[in-house]
């Protein structure tokens, strides 16, 4: 196959759908190639901005606190305004269809997890508004009988310990299995998708009534299995008289998958064109700019001709990168992977990690070294590739796991790397 | 028989497959595509047994989709059928569902008038539905004559290049009409249509139902004609998805021995027209006003091939024509899956969100490259269901 595109996205995750948008939004013609759905369908869809710097949470307006980043964090690249932009378009995109995100007045949210511990984030669906719980005295934390790391008890031993809800009495119940015959352990998304069901919504609407007369409380806090429409989540904090918080769970998340879903329905009202199932593996070069991407697929080598790429493929984990001992490259156009001072990986790969394990990991900030424009960078500084740009966990100079930041630095950089494309085009 | 198992290494556990599996989303009686694939291949190559729930795969490949780290889930779970098979010997309806060619070729003497009404009658749709095949499943009726026999007879005029094809079991015993469609297209682009006739079932169907070996001696026959083909230079092309895709990357799979020499390339015939186009081989300049509104489905095996959705960018080039994606994931039909009695709920819950996005579309007839899925879209959505290569020639062809 050899029709060319404007613009070619590679990756599927927040970073990939969030450029094609951009780009397609911009009027381009934009193909979106993908190896895989990304990890955005199966997170919490929790659109984390900056949580920490160094290891000290950021108090207040996250996006205030860009500026005491270093100069190179992919934050300092795209700008604040920059950042708000593009949170602004996703927001937009969102509510649109039916995912409305929305930050607390003060600061992050600190999203209680399934496992008890306080996740802090910016951008939320409305079920996750954790901050309700600081004018709650008294939570009822449901269980659900068959579901899998549903254990109340663990969840408010643990958040007992956190200093900040520590005069909230709290109290646990369990809900009947909704799904008893089931040949497997239910996942938050089993019970989220029976929800989405006239049955299903009776059957927690009715338990959660049940429960909240036999342990009266100003709040339940759930697993999210609260629905997948913005729709059915309106229905049922409706039907229930205290507020309901679902908590952030271990994949399949179910937040994420409502995002995700909200964004594929914007790509394909907009007609952007999908290749699912083929990875690229190396491109055509032309002196300083690409002319197509190669990708391995069920049928072989196809090449994918365009006018500017946009690369949201991922790091180590998403298989943007490729190591081998005291190396790695980035894995279509071999470009260096770099530490954030824009030093190489140590030679000895036991070095590319801290031994503390909340430590600080050279693995977990490296990425490809890129301008303003998101231009992947030459050793002297210049760009290597005029209509290449990069986006998401593949840019180097920041760590998404200790700073939580993920899905914001992916928004933030797709949207400049989709600008930038599109000014090539 | 020694059967290569396919490597579950790469597997995290991350549950993308889970997430989009859609007969793990209408059943809870599937143990899901993570756990009856890549985690429990671990158990069984201990030599612990069989999950129970394997038999709900219904081999659609979302889960090889889906996977971010590569895993080929489907090939471990095929795999896994084949070798529960060795030794369960496989139930009567599933070698029936797994042969139809052959069955088609036993009855070929009968007239197609007989074997209707043989086949589709009620009290043989009873005794179908006792051996397990549903009597509320959409059967398709039998062409009065094989696509390639007709094909043998049909003058295609003087055309400067040749292209094969394999048309596939569905397009050959069901429905030559959309075969001659796309003969049209390929003839009004300079090709004659050659089928060599070695070309026998892709054998999908039977790997599908257990049939391994059955599977094997049909890529063997194919095998011959493919590198026959590519030693005289002729492309090879099928209009059925499920065909390219078992050809080019079941087969390396299953049988790796079978393609040292080379792996076989059968090209998406319509990928194929949309390079005549480029060619500027075949014009699209519309013959007819055909002011309809259509709306198309992806079937899951053309996803899966990776080369986007060839037959959907040949259809919004076609000047007059509206065309939507339905994008509303698996119909649930998966080849012969949605015919088996106990699974026929399981694969009308996984259309049901296309069959719902189909009837509210306004459109007047749906769209897609395979058979099955279009005699499941006729099933589910109530509306008449064309293959592209057919609404091609509708808008292209002179009409007398």
């Amino acid at each position: 196959m050899s029709r060319t595109t404007d613009i070619l996205v590679v990756g599927s995750g927040m970073a990939g759908l969030a450029a094609a948008i951009v780009a397609r939004s911009q009027g381009k013609r934009v193909a979106l190639l993908s190896r895989g759905c990304g990890s955005l369908n199966i997170g919490s869809g929790c659109v984390d901005v900056l949580g920490y710097i160094d290891g000290r949470a950021v108090a207040g307006n996250p996006l205030d606190a860009l500026d005491a980043l270093p100069p190179r964090h992919p934050y300092r690249l795209v700008g604040r305004e920059g950042v708000e932009t593009a949170l602004g378009l996703l927001r937009e995109v969102c509510a649109r269809r039916d995912a409305p995100l929305n930050a607390a007045a003060t600061g992050n949210r600190r999203v209680p997890t399934i496992l008890g511990t306080l996740k802090p984030t910016w951008l939320t669906l409305p079920s996750f508004q954790a901050e309700r719980l600081e004018t709650a005295e008294t939570v009822l934390v449901a269980g659900i009988r068959g579901l899998k790391d549903s254990h109340p008890a663990l969840v408010t031993a643990q958040l007992r310990r956190y200093p900040h809800p520590a005069r909230i009495r709290w109290h646990e119940t369990h809900l009947e299995n909704p799904m008893p015959g089931a040949h497997r352990n239910l996942s938050p998304l089993d019970i989220a998708r029976l929800v989405e069901t006239a049955e299903g919504a009776a059957w927690l609407i009715s338990g959660l009534h049940k429960a909240l007369r036999a342990t009266p409380a100003d709040l339940v806090l759930l697993p999210p299995v609260c629905g997948l429409c913005g729709t059915t989540w309106k229905g049922l904090a409706a039907a229930v008289p205290v507020p309901l918080v679902e908590m952030a769970a271990l994949p399949p998340g179910v937040g994420g998958l409502r995002l995700y879903t909200a964004l594929l329905e914007e790509l394909r009202s907009l007609g952007v064109d999908m290749i699912e199932n083929a990875r690229a593996v190396a491109a055509e070069c032309d002196g300083g700019s690409c002319r197509a991407l190669v990708a391995e697929t069920a049928c072989g080598s196809r090449r994918f001709e365009a006018r500017a790429f946009v690369m949201a493929t991922g790091g180590f984990m998403g298989g943007g990168f490729q190591s081998s001992p005291g190396e790695a490259r980035e894995a279509v156009f071999g470009l260096p992977v770099l530490q954030a001072d824009g030093a190489p990986l140590p030679q000895r790969p036991e070095d590319w990690s801290d031994k503390d394990i909340f430590g600080s990991h050279a693995f977990a900030s490296a990425g490809v070294m890129v301008n303003a424009d998101m231009q992947p960078l030459r050793a002297d500084g210049a760009p290597a590739l005029n209509n290449v740009f990069f986006a998401g966990r593949s840019v180097g100079g920041y760590d998404f796991a200790a700073e939580k930041s993920g899905n914001g630095v992916a928004v933030a950089t797709a949207w400049r790397a989709a600008l930038s494309a599109c000014a090539q085009c | 028989m020694s059967i290569h198992h396919p490597t579950p290494d790469a597997c995290i556990a991350c549950t993308a497959c889970v997430v989009n599996c859609p007969v793990a989303r209408a059943t809870p009686n599937y143990l899901g595509p993570r756990l009856v694939g890549p985690a429990y291949e671990r158990f069984r190559l201990l030599g612990l047994g069989e999950e129970a729930s394997l038999h709900y795969c219904s081999n659609c490949k979302n889960c090889d989709i889906s996977c971010p780290h590569g895993v080929q889930v489907s090939a471990i779970n095929m795999t896994a059928r084949a070798e529960y098979c060795l030794a369960h010997k496989p139930a009567l309806r599933d070698w029936v569902l797994g042969h139809g060619e052959l069955l088609a070729r036993l009855l070929r003497p009968l007239p197609a008038g007989l074997k209707n009404f043989g086949m589709l009658n009620p009290l043989t749709r009873r005794a179908l539905d006792r051996i397990g095949i549903s009597a509320r499943a959409p059967m398709p009726a039998f062409a009065p004559e094989r696509f390639r026999d007709r094909l043998a007879k049909t003058y295609q005029g003087m055309q400067p290049r040749k292209v094969a094809l394999f048309p596939g079991c569905f397009i050959d015993i069901y429905d030559p009409g959309t075969g001659f469609d796309l003969v049209w297209a390929l003839n009004r682009a300079g090709y004659e249509v050659i089928i060599p006739k070695e070309f026998s079932c892709c054998g999908l169907p039977m790997i599908a139902n257990g049939f391994r070996k059955d599977a094997e001696k049909n890529a063997k026959r194919n095998l011959r004609a493919l590198q026959r083909m590519r030693a005289e230079g002729i492309p090879v092309i099928s209009s059925c998805p499920s065909c390219v895709l078992m050809h080019n990357q079941d087969v390396p799979e299953f049988f790796p021995e079978l393609v040292r020499d080379g792996r076989p390339q059968v090209l998406d015939a319509q990928a194929f027209l949309l390079d005549c186009v480029e060619r500027g081989e075949l014009s699209l300049t519309p013959e007819n006003e055909v002011a309809e509104r259509i709306i198309y489905h992806a079937p899951c095996h053309l996803r899966a091939q990776g080369g986007g959705l060839p037959g959907y960018e040949l259809l919004r080039l076609l000047p007059g024509l509206r065309v939507d994606n339905a994008d509303a994931g698996c119909c649930g039909i998966s080849g012969s899956y949605g015919f088996k009695k106990e699974k026929y709920d399981v694969a009308m819950t996984v259309g049901a969100p296309l069959f719902d996005k189909v009837r509210r579309s306004g459109a007047d007839l749906s769209c897609s490259e395979c058979g099955t899925c279009r005699i499941q879209l006729v099933h589910g959505a109530n509306r008449p269901s064309l293959h592209p290569v057919s609404l091609l020639r509708r808008v292209l062809e002179k009409r007398a």
